[in-house]
Parts: structure tokens; sequence; C-alpha cells
């Protein structure tokens, strides 16, 4: 006996009901609990699609779905910061390193003048706008997305929605940041020290605001094979 | 069923040697080959497994490849070339661990 088209469906909505909310995630544990239930049926053919169902899904333990749900999780997060930093790294490496010794120097250069005070809020500022830009603009971009498919991908989201979540941590601290802004342009060292994290704070967001949401159909296509299907 | 505490620091070294055997298997296939192999004395339980399997494509130990299988989408497992190598580490880490294991066990081993 085999799992029929309109059970499959139901089980889709059984791993809904059961915190699984990611596409990917669901059609894996679908095509498991299907596969446990055809081999139930076989040693007990009289067992409802049902009973079959609630057994092979007590096979998951009393937490059910949600440690696997978890660990995915934790697995998508490595993959994303992993290519985050390898498209980091193509600016430490040539050609892009002139870009990012330019904007170091422009940075440490800036600092050092007797306007240093007011640079450092105009470099802090263009950031913070564009970043608050982007990531509105690419929420609604998510929103676009999710007219034309309400298929759910923790890529995606980490891509389109996390990206902006970090955005706002980043503004909110505006305040704060502003207060010490003397200290951080009071000595030479400091200063080094400043432009380095401007540097490096401009280079981050502009890969996961920019560079990553670009590549997001690609990422997407060799993350979930079924992407496209 | 044996104590399956011994057995869970070595998950990730059976689904590797398991898929280095075939070409590529997918969730229940692996649960159920164990089971077959070790005659019922080693069941991989399906929340342990799952975590396993993505923290080693998370790795790039593993790819995945979707096929269509009675109507469904079924999800694929095979080493890449790193996984490859990382399969040899492994089962001779465990080699070793064997080895040690029954010298502490086994003292008379060490007395010839």
């Amino acid at each position: 006996m085999k799992v029929t088209p309109s059970q499959l469906q139901d089980l889709y909505a059984f791993t809904r009901n059961h915190y699984v909310y990611h596409y990917d995630l669901q059609t894996e544990l679908v095509d498991h609990l299907a596969n446990d239930i055809e081999s139930i049926w076989q040693e007990n053919p009289k067992l409802s699609f049902e009973e079959a169902r609630d057994q092979s899904f007590k096979k998951f333990g009393v937490f059910g779905f949600m440690d696997v749900v978890e660990q995915r999780q934790k697995a998508m997060n490595k993959r994303y910061y992993k290519y985050l930093l390898s498209e980091l790294k193509q600016w430490f490496s040539i050609p892009k390193i002139i870009m990012t010794a330019t904007l170091f120097v422009t940075f440490f250069t800036l600092l050092q003048t007797s306007y240093a005070k007011y640079f450092f809020f105009i470099i802090f500022g263009v950031l913070a706008i564009w970043t608050l830009f982007r990531s509105i603009q690419l929420n609604r971009e998510f929103r676009k997305r999710k007219e034309i498919s309400s298929k759910k991908w923790l890529l995606e989201e980490l891509i389109f929605k996390q990206a902006g979540s970090i955005g706002i941590i980043f503004l909110s601290q505006f305040y704060n940041i502003s207060m010490w802004s003397d200290v951080f342009i009071s000595n030479t060292k400091l200063v080094l020290l400043t432009a380095a994290i401007f540097t490096l704070l401009y280079l981050v967001n502009y890969i996961s605001f920019r560079v990553i949401p670009d590549k997001a159909e690609e990422l997407l296509k060799t993350t979930y094979p079924e992407f496209s299907l | 069923m044996a104590n399956s505490k011994l057995y869970k620091g070595s998950l990730t070294t059976i689904i590797l040697k398991l898929l280095n055997e075939s070409d590529k298997m997918y969730g229940y296939e692996i649960t159920q080959k164990v089971k077959e192999i070790t005659k019922g004395e080693l069941k991989i339980t399906e929340g342990a497994l799952y975590p396993a399997l993505h923290k080693l494509e998370a790795d790039g130990l593993l790819e995945v490849e979707m096929k269509k299988v009675d109507n469904r989408l079924r999800k694929y497992y095979k080493l890449t070339e790193k996984g490859n190598k990382e399969t040899v580490n492994k089962l001779n880490e465990l080699q070793e661990y064997i080895k040690t294991m029954q010298i502490l066990v086994n003292p008379k081993f060490g007395l010839e």
C-alpha cells in the first residue's frame, strides 16, 4: 500500500502543525514519514493512515520535530556566515584589497583632521542611512517574492530578512556611538582602530545588503536542489 | 537494544561509512540500512539522524540531490570530495578508539 497524493498533502500540513515551517525540511520529513508509514502498513495493513502516521511520528521522541528544526536552523546559519566570510575574504585579496585599503586610508585621514568629529558622524550616518534604506528595499522584495511563491526557505529569510534586522540593531546604537565619538578619535591608535572598524562595517554591510541579495537566486538554487523544481 | 549512548559519538562516522559504500542514500534508507546490518542491535533515531546529516551538509562533507519518487520529492545525500577524505580520517580515528578500548577492557593484550 502506498501513501496517496492527498495523504502527502496531509503530511505537509502535519509537519506545519508541528512547527516545521520551511519547505525543504517539510519535504524531507514528509518523505521520511511516508516511507515509514508504508513499511508500518506492510507489517500491519489494517492500521488507518492516521494511526500509522502517529506511530511513525512517535519515533521522533517527545519533542517531535523540534530538535531537527533547531539543528537545521543552526546548520543554515553556519552556511550563511560561511558564505559571508568567503565574500569578505575577497576584499582582502587582489584586486579588491585596493578598494579596501583606499576606504581605510580615507577614513583614517578624515578622522585625523580638525573636523574629525563631523566626519565621524558623516561616515557613520551614511552607512546607517544606506543600511536602513536597503533593509526596507529588501523587505519589500521579500514580500513580492512571497506573492509569487508561498513556499518558505530558511536561507531566503536569512538573506532578505535577517540582514534587515541587523540593520535596525545597528541604527539603534547610533546614540551610544555618538556619545563615545570623542573617545574614538582622541589619539592615533584609537583613530586607526576606528577607521578599521568602519572599514569592516562598510564591507560587511555592503556584502550582506547588496552582494548576497543580488546572488540570492544562485545561492538558493545551489543550497536547495528542489528550489527550481 | 544496546546502550545507545555508546554509539552516539560514532553516528557521523557510521553515516559517512554508509555513504562511502553506496553512491547516494536518503535519510530513511540510512536508518533501515543500519538496522539491517546490525540485525536490529543499533537503531539510529530520527531525531539524531537528520541533525547529523544537515550538519555534515553545512560543513561541506555532503551534497544533496532531489529526485521525484512515488509522487514525492526525495532528498539524497552523497559524499563530496572533502567528505571522502574525512571518511578515511574518521574511520581511522574509530579504529584507534576500538583498539584502545580493547586494551583497556581486556588488559591481557597489553601483557604479551
